[in-house]
């Protein structure tokens, strides 16, 4: 239970005016909710990185590791999309049947997609993107993180540690002092030889 | 179909507040029940049950059979279902339904806890046993399936003729008798709407409902019960269930 | 051949041991799978249940998908080498179709489908090992596993099946109680607030054997649901780990 009144809050539901978590969580002291897993929802202007699954007529069926698949129409596009193109894309629309629209896509092209789990992705990005800034200058590698949970990492720099950092974080997200120890590990990692592919 | 169903149950519920049921029925009646026994002349016992517009025929025929290696001595029991397309537009031709299996297996949970049937009688030799179908077909669905296919069961049970068995062979001329049986077996179905609970659900109803309790009882005791629909009961629900069961299967029983 | 109906009842106590309100050790552990979005396994008594989710996902065919809700499809299947007897078949029979239909109503209760409307959720359990009351230990697996996969639900649902063994009520039948016993009551509910959400029964119960027998199954489904919760907790323990079976094998 998280509340003994109605809340509006995302991965809860409120029945006989009382607030639940609906999916496995952790309770603040403060109060605050944070979920462990949960699938992602999609919610107005969030940027997400997605693939093409479908090219159509008149636009494109996206994956946006959403329930369902995202539109993005071809007028909403300068470029000409194709299948399996990755995108880094703005949410433009949600309707009551969730059904996802997109807009502002711009295309990622080589590097390397990377799959977690949405609800991680703000520990990921860190408090006024402090992780995420330092995982890209230890690396120097250039990081595109979705609200949705996938995240791209370029070719160029260390994307091996990038990636290997990344899911450091995803699996000890809920452990306290996070950030000294991925630090710590990024430092470690640096001081040693560069593989050599 | 889908959108239609939301607008039924909305209406459904809107008369339920006022106490009442769409047919002007009480919460705990059963609609008109009629029974025709031996409607099947050429099946060794047959029936058929009309509960308002809900249509089953039920035959039981008898065949010789290897009986299960757990239980040698003992007759086999079998009952099936046919969901005959004919009888709804949501029936289809095709393998079982799970909603055909469900009601199958539930009439004959309540036949065989009931221990109505003596299965050791069916023993003819090793190795060789008497196997008793019996087959249910809805031809007319109006709601409640259920208690229709329970009666038509149990009322064909009530005609059957034992054919006359020689040298492990059936002669089906030839009867000795008819089947013995030692009580009746009846269920009562229940539809939970909101709070409510009403008895005998029809079509609309069912469509409507959260969720759906069947409760077979044989005498004073309890012999199968079976919950469905994703809706929930409470155990007080469960308890209050039973009681009225107890009285109604009474009436039921008094029927053929 | 056919055995004689062993004495179930000695001394007070059952053939294993155990009192009438004893369950059998269970073992839960969730996150056993990779590639499933959750996944747990149940180790009830010789009872071994694997359960996975995925979803929500497209809804395949698209026909079949609700403006309103997510479908919610179940699996249960028993393994051809689950039993003590001859090989079995492998892909569902006439039981599981009736199985499978029930628990999915008992999960359709509790899943916040609304908010994932034309998707699909799908849930398999598979019996890997049986041994009596294997639909409540599969509805047992189910549960964590949609916690695992973070399926938003408002209750975990835990189940047990109470009954009577040689004229006295008890829960949690082993094979051969659940063979020779009278009568047999597999039960789901959801703790919070005790709603019955999977109720089947055969055999014969007076209405207060029936009554004692559910108050019975609450305080057993009681148990069963503190060692779901313990379960998911020990996932969250140290940093996530690789999902990885391993499946216990003493007798």
């Amino acid at each position: 239970m998280v509340a003994d009144r109605p809340v509006r809050l995302p991965y809860c539901y409120v029945e006989k005016n009382k607030t639940y978590a609906s999916v496995l969580s952790l309770l603040s002291e403060d109060g605050r909710l944070v979920p462990l897993c949960g699938p992602y929802e999609p919610m107005l202007d969030d940027y997400v990185v997605a693939y093409v699954q479908e090219v159509r007529f008149s636009g494109y069926n996206i994956n946006i590791n959403g329930a369902a698949n995202a539109y993005l129409s071809g007028r909403e596009t300068a470029q000409k999309l194709q299948l399996g193109d990755v995108i880094y894309v703005r949410i433009n629309s949600v309707d009551e049947v969730k059904s996802v629209e997109l807009t502002d896509a711009r295309i990622l092209r080589g590097g390397k997609l990377i799959e977690t789990d949405a609800v991680k992705i703000p520990r990921i990005i860190g408090k006024k993107n402090s992780m995420i800034g330092m995982i890209t200058a230890a690396t120097g590698c250039e990081i595109y993180v979705g609200r949705n949970g996938y995240i791209w990492v370029s070719e160029k720099g260390n994307a091996k540690l990038a990636i290997e950092t990344i899911k450091m974080v995803e699996a000890q997200a809920h452990i306290s002092g996070l950030t000294d120890r991925i630090k710590a590990h990024l430092d470690a990692q640096k001081s040693a030889p560069a593989p050599t592919n | 179909m889908e959108i239609i169903k939301e607008l039924k149950k909305d209406a459904l519920k809107r008369i339920l507040l006022q106490g009442k049921r769409q047919d002007g029925r009480h919460m705990y009646d059963y609609r008109p029940i009629s029974i025709q026994k031996n409607a099947i002349p050429n099946a060794e016992g047959s029936a058929l049950c009309h509960l308002g517009n809900t249509q089953v025929i039920a035959g039981v025929k008898f065949d010789v059979a290897t009986p299960f290696a757990d239980r040698p001595t003992e007759g086999v029991l079998s009952t099936g279902c046919e969901l005959v397309p004919l009888a709804s537009d949501s029936f289809e031709p095709g393998p079982p339904s799970p909603e055909s299996i469900e009601l199958a297996r539930v009439v004959d949970r309540g036949i065989r806890s009931s221990g109505c049937l003596d299965l050791k009688s069916f023993f003819l030799e090793e190795g060789k046993v008497l196997a008793l179908y019996v087959d249910l077909y809805v031809v007319d669905y109006d709601g409640n399936f259920f208690d229709a296919a329970a009666l038509a069961a149990m009322a064909a049970l009530t005609c059957t003729r034992m054919p006359k068995v020689e040298e492990g062979k059936i002669i089906r001329t030839e009867s000795t008798g008819l089947l013995p049986l030692n009580g009746k077996a009846v269920t009562c179905t229940f539809a939970k709407v909101d709070d409510h609970k009403l008895l005998d659900p029809s079509l609309d109803e069912e469509r409507g409902m959260d969720g759906r309790l069947t409760i077979a009882t044989c005498g004073e005791n309890v012999c199968a019960m079976q919950k469905g629909g994703w809706g929930a009961f409470t155990k007080k629900d469960i308890l209050e269930c039973v009681d009225i069961s107890s009285e109604k299967s009474k009436v039921l029983c008094s029927l053929f | 051949m056919a055995k004689e109906k062993p004495q179930l009842i000695i001394n007070g106590k059952r053939a294993d041991g155990r009192s009438m309100e004893d369950l059998r050790p269970i073992k839960i552990t969730a996150h056993v799978l990779n590639d499933a979005q959750g996944s747990a396994l149940v180790e009830w008594g010789n009872n071994k249940i694997l359960a996975g989710v995925y979803g929500p996902r497209e809804c395949i065919p698209r026909h079949d998908a609700s403006p309103y809700r997510a479908v919610v499809r179940c699996r249960y299947t028993m393994a051809p080498f689950c039993s003590l007897e001859e090989h079995g078949r492998s892909g569902p029979n006439r039981r599981s179709h009736e199985l499978s239909k029930v628990i999915r109503e008992a999960f359709e209760n509790v899943i916040i489908s609304e908010a994932y409307p034309r998707t699909q959720i799908d849930i398999y359990m598979e019996v890997l090992q049986s041994d009596g009351g294997t639909r409540c230990a599969a509805i047992t697996a189910a549960a964590v596993a949609l916690a695992d996969a973070g399926i938003p639900m408002k209750d975990l649902v835990c189940a047990v099946a109470v009954g009577k063994i040689d004229g006295q009520v008890a829960v949690d039948f082993s094979k051969d109680e659940d063979n020779y016993g009278e009568s047999d009551m597999p039960i789901a509910i959801a703790p919070r607030n005790g709603d019955v959400l999977l109720f089947q029964m055969d055999g014969n119960l007076t209405r207060e054997e029936l009554s004692n027998a559910l108050e019975m199954a609450y305080r057993a489904c009681a148990k069963v649901s503190a060692l779901q919760a313990a379960a998911l907790k020990a996932v969250y323990d140290g940093p996530k780990p690789q999902a990885s079976l391993v499946l216990g094998n003493k007798q």
